[in-house]
């Protein structure tokens, strides 16, 4: 539903000013967002004065650099710190993206805030509860569905076809897409969002899957799928660089295409 | 999250199912913006001729037989195009199911309403000036 301001007790509130490293010469701000279940009361904005020459290359590394030198208690999720797992999405600068592969120099100038991703119930600090965002994900059934007896050594797929799974596989299910999209924050409880269209798509074109029928039939939904109202935001954030919302106009096609 | 919540995420993302219904509205909303492409610049360019005249001469003009019926067909794509645009929009903004069955119906009879009313008038000024 739409909400234009923030429910009561989300907004966050003017935090703490954490002290400057000392003997600093390159120093940069980081503006975080900070939300504790036990301690209760609304959200804080933090402020944490990072030395730039100490920390290291990525944003993961300024989130390291603070926990491990200047406030133990900020927490965030992280796994593979090379782009591979999708831990580490948050909402860096504005923008949905991971913390991992986000370098320095991509950072616009002046004060950088870090925040949970969007729209979401927040856990603690950077870390937001995805469960339903994983329930969509297992609603699209991302695995091979045949009715054909199993082959005895594995189903084939010409190169030309495995090709089109090219831009599709990637997705690491980081949730920056389906977090950045307007048409998901206000209606996440039914459209199903860019990342699980994106891998939805993924099984409808794999020429080995033999259940396409059924699975446009669980996604043909005025809210399911034609929530999407191509902003395009989720391509513009992806960190893998991946196209959700032209997958999303392919399922779009092939849903014409069984009517016409 | 919350305690008094027994709700499974898999029931959650189900929800009521799939509708198997949208792909036909898909496939209207583009296909009256289809006509629209050509109508709508047509209307455009015949209110700027119309705009020196006098009412007199703008009756005249829209009893001719293929001005009424450009006319009735571009005030059919359009309102046709506005009743599924707005659609999309209360089914995008508003949540509670009252008020949404509401503004879609009152949606509905609006858009209809007015293509009567256009429909109509043109109807009127065309088979005035015939008699």
């Amino acid at each position: 539903m739409v909400q234009l301001t923030l429910p009561k007790g989300s907004a966050p509130k003017k935090g703490k000013t954490w002290p400057k490293p000392q003997g600093a010469t390159n120093l940069r701000q980081f503006k975080i967002y900070r939300y504790s279940p036990e301690e209760g009361g609304n959200p804080r904005w933090d402020v944490y004065w990072v030395d730039m020459d100490k920390a290291g290359t990525m944003i993961l590394d300024v989130l390291f650099y603070i926990k491990n030198t200047i406030d133990p208690t900020l927490a965030f999720r992280r796994s593979c710190r090379e782009g591979v797992c999708g831990s580490c999405a948050m909402n860096i600068a504005g923008q949905n993206t991971i913390a991992c592969t986000k370098g320095f120099d991509e950072l616009p100038g002046g004060v950088i805030s870090i925040a949970p991703l969007p729209h979401q119930p927040v856990v603690k600090d950077l870390i937001p509860d995805l469960t339903n965002f994983y329930a969509q994900h297992a609603y699209v059934q991302p695995y091979l569905k045949t009715v054909t007896p199993e082959p005895e050594k594995e189903w084939k797929q010409s190169e030309e076809d495995r090709e089109e799974l090219n831009g599709l596989y990637e997705c690491i299910l980081c949730a920056s897409c389906t977090t950045s999209c307007p048409s998901y924050w206000w209606n996440g409880d039914k459209y199903l969002g860019p990342a699980a269209l994106l891998q939805a798509y993924r099984w409808l074109i794999d020429s080995r899957d033999e259940a396409t029928g059924e699975r446009l039939d669980d996604l043909e939904d005025p809210f399911k799928l034609y929530r999407c109202h191509t902003i395009m935001n989720c391509a513009q954030v992806c960190p893998k660089g991946l196209n959700p919302a032209k997958a999303i106009a392919k399922i779009k096609h092939m849903m014409v295409e069984r009517v016409s | 999250m919350a305690s008094n919540n027994f709700i499974t995420p898999a029931k959650a993302a189900r929800g009521l199912g799939s509708a198997k219904s949208g792909t036909e509205t898909h496939i209207r909303q583009r296909v009256s913006a289809i006509a629209l492409i050509f109508l709508v610049p047509w209307f455009v360019f015949s209110i700027i001729n119309a705009m020196g005249g006098d009412l007199a001469s703008a009756q005249a003009w829209a009893a001719k037989p293929w001005n009424a019926i450009l006319l009735i067909l571009t005030a059919g794509a359009a309102f046709y195009h506005m009743r599924i645009g707005m659609q999309v929009v209360v089914e995008d903004y508003i949540a509670k199911t009252g008020t949404k069955s509401a503004l879609l119906i009152l949606n509905s009879f609006v858009c209809i309403a007015l293509f009567v009313t256009v429909a109509l008038s043109v109807l009127k000024l065309w088979i005035g000036a015939g008699a």
